[in-house]
């Protein structure tokens, strides 16, 4: 072999190298998780919260979900581990006030209780009778306290419809209606009381027609 | 008869080869005297010496790429078995469990989003592991409608529009409690065969 044939070969090997270790690299990357991204310090705390949610038989996705947002959203690592940790202890509240409901249900009274209804409100949704889901009433009484509502109306109108045996489309209904109100500019706390009179606790038998979104913003049409 | 008695000019040649060589006296003393400031080589099995003596291979281009794809295969299989599916060193950290997965959903939800001025919109939740650029909307429409249809797992889910870069909550969902991040989010109930 020749010394100009040699570097020819060597030229060759080396894009071939290149272009294989480059097509190679995404198949690898599929299986890195995005959580490395994290320093090792902060990835081995959540690491260490999720393995405690997992033997306390607590969901350990929400606490992975909430560190994946903090990354997407570019939060520090500190805050994201904080965020993480107080999810934890919001997951072991719930699961102490509610007892044995699926992850679902105890993610949603994790989120009633972040948003700021207390232990001891939530802990009216125990009692309940077989097959009954909460998720629907959770999610409401949650949208309810992130726009202000006051913690004590917002709980009243939520136990009312949940006492007198309401259904998901009769939690969304009122929540159509005093987000429809709010965003008209009602008081939050106003809106609420005006529209938990009017709705029944019953089942709604029409379907509940969407607001009507102004051009320019979003909405969630279902199929 | 040799070829020194045929020919004359080769026979002075032999003439001059038969005389003795004069050396001088000392060379001797000072050849071996460097020899002995030589250092005593080192002494090499012949398994060794094999391994350690340079050679010169040939290697045809079809043999280097075979070769060059086997090293990045085995580059790829020993970075698996060293690093763990998280994309960790599995060496000195506490067992972790894997999340659950969410069940397989047979519900289709479609998120539509009316942006008429935006570039670019994408569906972000943890239906896609927050993931800011998989899951983009398509402009289905001049008036600035943008959508994705999505199959939803059953159960509750937190999501956000990201629209030119910029985080955005659904204002027509409920919204999702503060994560402390900043830039709100929203709910989506999916039921089996349903979604509020």
């Amino acid at each position: 072999m020749t010394h100009g044939s040699l570097q020819r070969s060597v030229r060759i090997l080396a894009r071939v190298g290149v272009l294989m270790f480059a097509s190679a690299l995404p198949l690898v990357a599929q299986d890195v998780d995005p959580l490395v991204k994290l320093e090792t310090r902060d990835r081995f705390a959540i690491d260490l919260m999720i393995d405690s949610a997992n033997m306390a038989g607590l969901p350990s996705n929400p606490l992975r979900q909430m560190a994946l947002l903090g990354l997407a959203k570019r939060a520090d690592g500190r805050k994201i581990v904080e965020a993480v940790r107080k999810q934890l202890n919001l997951l072991r509240t719930a699961r102490e006030v509610l007892g044995a409901v699926d992850d679902q249900e105890l993610t949603a009274g994790a989120s009633v209780l972040s948003a700021g209804a207390k232990p001891a409100q939530l802990a009216t949704f125990r009692p309940r009778k077989k097959g009954r889901n909460d998720l629907q009433a959770f999610v409401v009484w949650t949208d309810f306290l992130e726009r202000k509502v006051p913690n004590d109306d917002a709980f009243s109108a939520i136990t009312k419809l949940w006492q007198d045996g309401a259904d998901d489309a009769t939690f969304y209904s009122l929540w159509t209606n005093v987000q429809a109100d709010i965003s008209q500019g009602l008081n939050p706390g106003t809106a609420l009381q005006n529209r938990i009179r009017e709705t029944p606790g019953r089942p709604t038998p029409l379907p509940v027609k969407p607001p009507e979104g102004a051009a320019g913003e979003p909405k969630l049409e279902r199929l | 008869m040799t070829d020194s008695e045929l020919h004359p000019f080769v026979e002075s040649i032999a003439r001059e080869a038969r005389r003795p060589v004069v050396t001088d006296p000392a060379a001797r003393e000072r050849i071996m005297a460097a020899v002995r400031a030589e250092p005593v080589p080192v002494r090499r099995s012949g398994v060794w010496s094999r391994l350690v003596a340079p050679r010169t291979f040939a290697l045809s281009p079809a043999m280097g790429t075979l070769l060059a794809a086997g090293l990045v295969g085995i580059g790829v299989l020993v970075g698996n078995l060293a690093l763990n599916r998280d994309g960790q060193s599995a060496a000195g950290r506490p067992p972790v469990a894997v999340a659950p997965q969410l069940p397989v959903s047979d519900t289709v939800v479609r998120f539509v989003y009316v942006a008429p001025r935006a570039t670019s919109v994408y569906v972000v939740g943890d239906f896609n592991g927050w993931d800011t650029t998989k899951t983009p909307l398509s402009r289905t429409s001049q008036d600035g409608v943008w959508s994705v249809t999505l199959p939803l797992s059953a159960g509750r889910h937190i999501y956000a529009y990201v629209v030119d870069g910029s985080w955005s909550a659904d204002p027509h969902a409920p919204l999702a409690p503060d994560d402390g991040f900043g830039h709100a989010n929203s709910v989506k109930l999916v039921r089996g065969g349903s979604s509020l």
